[in-house]
């Protein structure tokens, strides 16, 4: 029983192979070679399907036990078979976009990617451009915040310089102070040599006083 | 830092200070050395003043500070004085601006009085600005600014005495006083034309002038913007130009659409600020009512 069921498995593998191989060629080709190739997948296909009938009525015969894994693996390929139909359609779909070619004159097979390219260049182009906006923006903030800076800078200077002025005023007005303190420093000096010498001569008065005093008695 | 501690010791030394000044101001205390125990007295109110900072009690800082400076003024030493009312000036303005600015102006009286006047200027830009923020009395505000740059163009510093007079156009402006506002603009911007720094902010004032123009009259927004283009070639290459040249001919069309468009556009690459965007709000309006006079 199983041994039959593999026998399935094994046709079924090499037809949809086969059968991918020639979806795969179909786009490419035109005419009388597509339709050829076209019913030969159309009759591949039909052979897949009663394989798959088959294996169906292997996997029923088989006890319940073991059912379970031939029955995943029935819905796996009946999965296969299902894209494989898809796929076929959408490549006779294309069929269609070959003839068209044919009639415009365009080379077969590169406008698909053609409009890739071109999508792919928009996409760049859009960035480029938004990257070159956040750019200018980034300058324009930039030239703000100097135009700010260089004001700062102008009004500081005008301190800087205030500042200098005054420190030189101050300097002189210092200098003069400490021409006016070495006077006073002077007068100090001048009027204790003064009071001293005041200071003898009375002292001088008052002893002659008492010597003339009493040597007159 | 215990605060409370610290208040009890202010008070303490409040106390004390009063004490002394009482007893300097009897006879046998002016006889015998009443200067000295009203220094004394002075520096203990300072001390206390500092210490009621340090308990975050503006108020209480403040009065001491004001009862220094009072002392300060009555031994003839003006320039303590005027930095005791400074400081008492500078605690009130975190607890009662009012006071703040009596401080402030008393402070003022006496540097001008003594010529200082830079120092006078600048605490007239500090009182200006709490008319700005706490008491909001901008035309107080701006006669302040006023007087400020009257002072630092009297001392030669045309870039303070500039910004003062930019925040005055500022305010003028959004009062309406366009008039005011476009002098302050252009003369700003001629000054600053001349000078290597400046010129990068000259297209600014220059954009600034002719936004006032338009909104008092579309005419003259045009003559002026030729005026300014003769005068200074680099502003015609700036956006600033564009747009503007833009939005007189949205007005000329009577175009709500483009003007908004134009205006749009400009935002994108740089922000409108606050001020801008009232103003062209204001002159949108205007197009409006002439559109709507007209239909």
């Amino acid at each position: 029983m199983s041994s039959d069921f593999e026998a399935y498995e094994q046709d079924f593998g090499t037809l949809t192979a086969e059968i991918t191989n020639k979806i795969g060629r179909i786009p490419k080709l035109g005419g009388e070679e597509k339709t050829q190739l076209v019913l030969n997948v159309d009759k591949q296909l039909e052979e897949v399907r009663e394989l798959m009938e088959q294996m169906d009525l292997e996997v029923r015969e088989i006890p319940i036990q073991s059912r379970g894994m031939y029955q995943s693996r029935l819905k796996s390929y009946k999965g296969e078979m299902e894209k494989l139909e898809k796929d076929f359609k959408r490549s006779r779909i294309a069929y269609s976009d070959e003839v068209r070619n044919e009639l415009l004159g365009e080379d077969a097979g590169s406008s698909e990617s053609q409009r890739a390219h071109l999508l792919d260049n928009t996409e760049k182009l859009e960035r480029s451009s938004r990257r070159l906006e956040a750019g200018y923006q980034i300058a324009v903030e930039t030239e703000q915040v100097g135009q700010e800076i260089l004001a700062n800078l102008h009004s500081d200077r005008e301190k800087i310089q205030r500042s200098r002025e005054r420190l030189r005023e101050t300097d002189a007005n210092l200098g003069k102070s400490s021409r006016i303190l070495t006077g006073m420093l002077r007068r100090i000096i001048q009027n204790r040599v003064l009071v001293f010498v005041l200071g003898a001569t009375i002292l001088l008065t008052i002893i002659l006083a008492i010597y003339f005093n009493v040597r007159g008695h | 830092m215990d605060n409370s501690g610290k208040e009890k010791e202010a008070s303490a030394l409040i106390a004390e200070a009063e004490k002394k000044l009482k007893s300097s101001q009897s006879f046998f205390g002016a006889l015998f050395g009443g200067s000295s125990k009203m220094e004394e007295a002075c520096d203990m109110y300072a001390r206390a003043a500092n210490m009621y900072k340090m308990a975050k009690n503006w108020c209480a800082a403040g009065n001491a500070f004001s009862q220094a400076a009072r002392l300060h003024l009555q031994m003839q030493s003006k320039h303590d004085a005027a930095t005791n009312f400074i400081d008492a000036g500078n605690a009130f303005k975190k607890a009662d601006p009012q006071e703040a600015i009596n401080c402030l102006n008393r402070a003022i009286e006496i540097y001008t009085d003594m010529g200082r006047f830079t120092i006078a200027a600048k605490h007239h830009i500090s009182i200006a600005e709490i008319y700005e923020t706490e008491l909001v009395d901008i035309d107080t505000a701006i006669a302040h600014y006023e007087q400020a740059a009257d002072y630092y163009k009297g001392e030669e510093s045309t870039s303070s005495a500039n910004k003062c007079l930019l925040k005055v156009a500022v305010y003028a402006a959004q009062l309406e006083q366009y008039q005011k506002a476009i002098e302050i603009y252009e003369q700003v911007g001629t000054n600053a034309m001349d000078s290597t720094l400046l010129k990068y902010s000259a297209k600014d004032y220059f954009f600034k002038a002719a936004l006032c123009h338009f909104c008092v009259d579309m005419l003259n927004a045009k003559l002026a913007l030729q005026k300014y283009e003769e005068m200074f070639p680099a502003f015609s290459d700036s956006r600033e130009c564009k747009l503007l040249k833009k939005l007189l001919d949205a007005c000329e069309e009577q175009n709500v659409d483009v003007y908004t468009d134009a205006v749009k556009e400009y935002d994108t690459i740089s922000r409108l600020d606050q001020w801008l965007t009232t103003m062209l709000l204001r002159i949108k309006k205007t197009i409006e009512e002439d559109e709507s006079d007209l239909r």
